[in-house]
């Protein structure tokens, strides 16, 4: 009998040890690691959706690559310019970085610490084997091309980055609330009919005593309304300005033609733009310009704004914190009979980004650079923008994956003018200049005259110092474009030729020849009429 | 003792071959400025005229860059340039940079000074084509002595002949064009040089973009209609993605009311 037990205990503890010794071997993970290479990625884009979206990228692409593994960096939008400048200057940076154009003072990075991409695009990516896009280079499965990103490369042409998302600023409605205040969950067709439910909610909110706006308010929203406004109503102003038949304007064109006395903000356009800014702004809770995005977005949940007007970014934490319903849906533009701004209006206007955003960089010091690329290929392939598509609630910005019908409305349109900036600002120092004088502006003793004679108070030094900063960082890009021609055409001469290289190195000197044109231009301004050498 | 090991251990010389220049070059290709100087160094000194200038090019890029820094850079390029090969040209042209975008204090005149010297004594190099190309920037923009705007389009203009590789003759019609368009002279004169630029082709993305619009745009304000639907409707089949089509639909539009209001003349 008790022998019977021994040998029965000895059989479950053999037993256990062989489950035991096929779990170490098959499944479980190894006391050293087996993935010898550990790349990292980091990026600001810390609101609910795109940290879960990545990991389940991370997640496949482990599955599939077992020798790597990605550790993803979560850094706040606040601080992450200087982590981004510290790191890179310190050798410490991440091998993947989200990056983007407008950070200011930042335009030597990429030159400096991002491998071009340019060569890589135009290959096709191994990850869309078996999808629509198996045979289209890489730039072009992205819904935009990356045009955006080109667009705004420090050196004109080339590819620095890869995209992964896309999105506009669209009104998101509390339904539940809509149809109570209304009687309908009918979404407002024309401004009037916005107008009309503003004054419906005011009503409302008069009538049962309950504090309700109709929309929440912090600064940063009322800087995406503010650049929805001025965008259509200075339309016209843009084609107006454009001598060069670009059929658009760009801010550094904008600092010369202010600094010409083009424009001012003055302007009939400009103050109507302001006045209707102005209207939008008082459907916020006084004091909106102190309060900071999430406040507004707290607003908005806790069912006291009936609409917030957004980034598509913030849909995902919407839906997730609101307990009610939300419905994303188009700001009615202004059209040519608007009271406000009717006169100024050219047509219908682009709604939304047209360019996909969202931009990682290849770190050209990664130690682990062709795991990195090979998991940004895999990031932006097909497969890839689903899975972050999917659990993000972020639209991606790769062609062929499959868009559900609630969020195609999250795409930019592409039947409306685009033709150039907002004119709120030109550049860092007429736009610090801007935001600091709005109370003047919406307020509640302000007033369009009070707020445009603040600005023109003092505007022309600060487009100066813009334009001494556009030059000054313009001059960075030439100055780095010498040594890749230079190296360009070595390598022509050292090895045997390679049309591709020659082709780069006339690209190269045609698009710095372009950036110095652009460049002398402005700096004729600033001498020749009278404003500080740059 | 002490001296006879020194000799013993001293490494013999070793040539930095063409190899370890061209592993220098393809790391200053992308800015690895420290990893190019490493390359040139693995193998000593440099010892060949190749390897000179690759290592004046990475003390340009070698970060910090400072003034005294890119004077020694002058006087390295300065003795390169004085041979008559391609590295005596890139030498020249660099140093012609040096001067005008790269010291703290730039000196356009002698940049200008040395782009003509070196178009004069090798006019068919790469290096004295593009720095024809900057001279004229140069001569549009920056120079005293250039005159009213009407002189310094002329004076850009007057280099143009002699830009004879097909890309750098087509951005020298280009920066030729826009100078005349910013210095306010009569549109056909650039509209013409536009249009030679886009003959001699090889343009993609943007600035692609950018001349398509520019030559249609400017002939729809000059009235030539039929020019300007031809470059509009081009931009069209060639841009899935651009935020300007709606503007060149409406731009369109207009030509063709235009062009009916007028009758089959036209």
């Amino acid at each position: 009998m008790r022998r019977g037990k021994f040998r029965l205990m000895l059989a479950v503890f053999a037993a256990g040890y062989l489950v035991a010794l096929w779990w170490v071997f098959t499944r479980s993970a190894p006391l050293v690691s087996a993935r010898p290479v550990t790349i990292r990625f980091a990026h600001w884009q810390i609101e609910k959706g795109p940290p879960d979206g990545i990991r389940a990228v991370i997640r496949r692409y482990e599955e599939l690559n077992p020798r790597v593994k990605v550790e993803q960096v979560e850094v706040p939008g606040p601080v992450y310019r200087q982590w981004v400048r510290t790191n890179l200057t310190g050798g410490t940076a991440t091998d993947l970085m989200e990056f983007a154009y407008w950070l200011q003072g930042m335009n030597d990075v990429p030159v400096r610490y991002f491998e071009p991409l340019t060569a890589a695009m135009s290959e096709t990516n191994p990850y869309n084997r078996g999808t629509p896009m198996e045979k289209v280079p890489w730039r072009q499965t992205f819904a935009d091309g990356l045009y955006e990103m080109i667009s705004q490369s420090p050196e004109i042409g080339q590819v620095y980055g890869a995209t992964l998302s896309q999105g506009s600023s669209r009104l998101f409605c509390n339904r539940e609330l809509l149809k109570k205040i209304t009687g309908s969950a009918a979404p407002p067709v024309t401004l009037a009919d916005f107008r009309t439910l503003c004054a419906q909610v005011d009503d409302y909110a008069r009538r049962t005593g309950v504090v309700l706006r109709p929309l929440a308010g912090s600064y940063s929203n009322a800087q995406w309304l503010a650049d929805f406004v001025m965008f259509g109503t200075l339309t016209g102003m843009s084609l107006e300005l454009d001598r060069e038949g670009y059929l658009a304007r760009w801010p550094w064109q904008a600092q010369s033609d202010y600094l010409l006395g083009r424009w001012n903000y003055r302007r009939p356009e400009v103050k109507a733009g302001f006045a209707m800014l102005r209207e939008f702004t008082q459907q916020m809770r006084p004091g909106f310009s102190q309060l900071s995005r999430d406040d507004a977005l707290q607003e908005f949940v806790r069912g006291a704004a009936l609409f917030i007007y957004s980034g598509t970014y913030d849909a995902t934490s919407l839906k997730r914190l609101a307990p009610f319903p939300v419905q994303a849906m188009r700001l009615p533009q202004p059209t040519k009979d608007d009271p406000v701004v009717g006169p100024y209006v050219v047509g219908p206007y682009k709604d939304g980004y047209l360019g996909t955003s969202f931009e990682l960089y290849l770190n050209k010091h990664s130690p682990h650079k062709a795991e990195a690329l090979d998991f940004l290929r895999f990031l932006t392939s097909v497969e890839g923008g689903q899975l972050f598509m999917d659990h993000s609630g972020w639209l991606s910005s790769v062609r062929g994956v499959k868009v559900p019908p609630e969020m195609e409305i999250y795409r930019g349109s592409m039947d409306g003018h685009s033709a150039g900036p907002q004119y709120m600002g030109v550049g860092p120092y007429s736009t610090m200049a801007f935001w600091q004088h709005l109370n003047l502006l919406v307020g509640p003793q302000g007033s369009v005259d009070k707020f445009v004679e603040a600005l023109e108070n003092g505007m022309r030094k600060q487009v100066t110092e813009d334009a001494r900063v556009q030059i000054r960082t313009d001059l960075e890009a030439i100055r780095a474009v010498d040594t890749e021609i230079a190296a360009m055409n070595a390598l022509n001469r050292l090895q045997a030729p390679d049309p591709a290289r020659a082709l780069r190195q006339h690209a190269l000197a045609s698009n710095q020849t372009v950036a110095e044109i652009n460049e002398g231009q402005a700096a004729w301004v600033l001498q020749r009429h009278g404003y500080r050498q740059p | 003792m002490s001296l006879l090991l020194g000799v013993v251990c001293v490494p013999p010389a070793v040539r930095a071959t063409d190899a370890d220049v061209a592993v220098a070059w393809e790391y200053l290709g992308r800015h690895l400025a420290n990893d190019a100087l490493g390359a040139l160094q693995k193998s000593g000194a440099p010892d060949s005229r190749e390897a000179a200038l690759a290592e004046a090019v990475v003390r340009i890029d070698l970060q910090p860059v400072t003034d005294a820094g890119l004077r020694k850079v002058e006087a390295q390029l300065s003795e390169l340039a004085r041979g008559r090969d391609e590295i005596a040209a890139a030498a020249a042209y660099l140093t012609g940079r040096l001067y005008q975008v790269h010291f703290f204090t730039p000196d356009p005149v002698r940049a200008a000074q040395i782009y003509a010297q070196l178009a004069d004594k090798s006019p068919a190099s790469f290096w004295a084509q593009l720095g024809l190309v900057k001279l004229m920037l140069l001569r549009l923009y920056v120079l005293p002595e250039a005159g009213d705007p009407a002189a310094r389009v002329a004076a850009a203009g007057a280099l143009l002949p002699r830009v004879t590789q097909p890309e750098l003759q087509r951005d020298a019609l280009i920066v030729l064009g826009r100078g005349r368009l910013f210095h306010g002279q009569p549109v056909a004169g650039v509209l013409a040089d536009l249009l030679a630029a886009d003959r001699i082709g090889g343009l993609t993305g943007l600035r692609r973009v950018e001349l398509q619009l520019q030559i249609a745009e400017l002939s729809r304000r000059e009235k030539l209609w039929e020019q300007a639907r031809v470059y509009f409707e081009r931009y069209l089949a060639e841009n899935e993605v651009d935020g300007r089509m709606a503007t060149v639909k409406a731009k369109l539009a207009e030509i063709a009311a235009a062009q009916r209001a007028e009758g089959p003349s036209s």
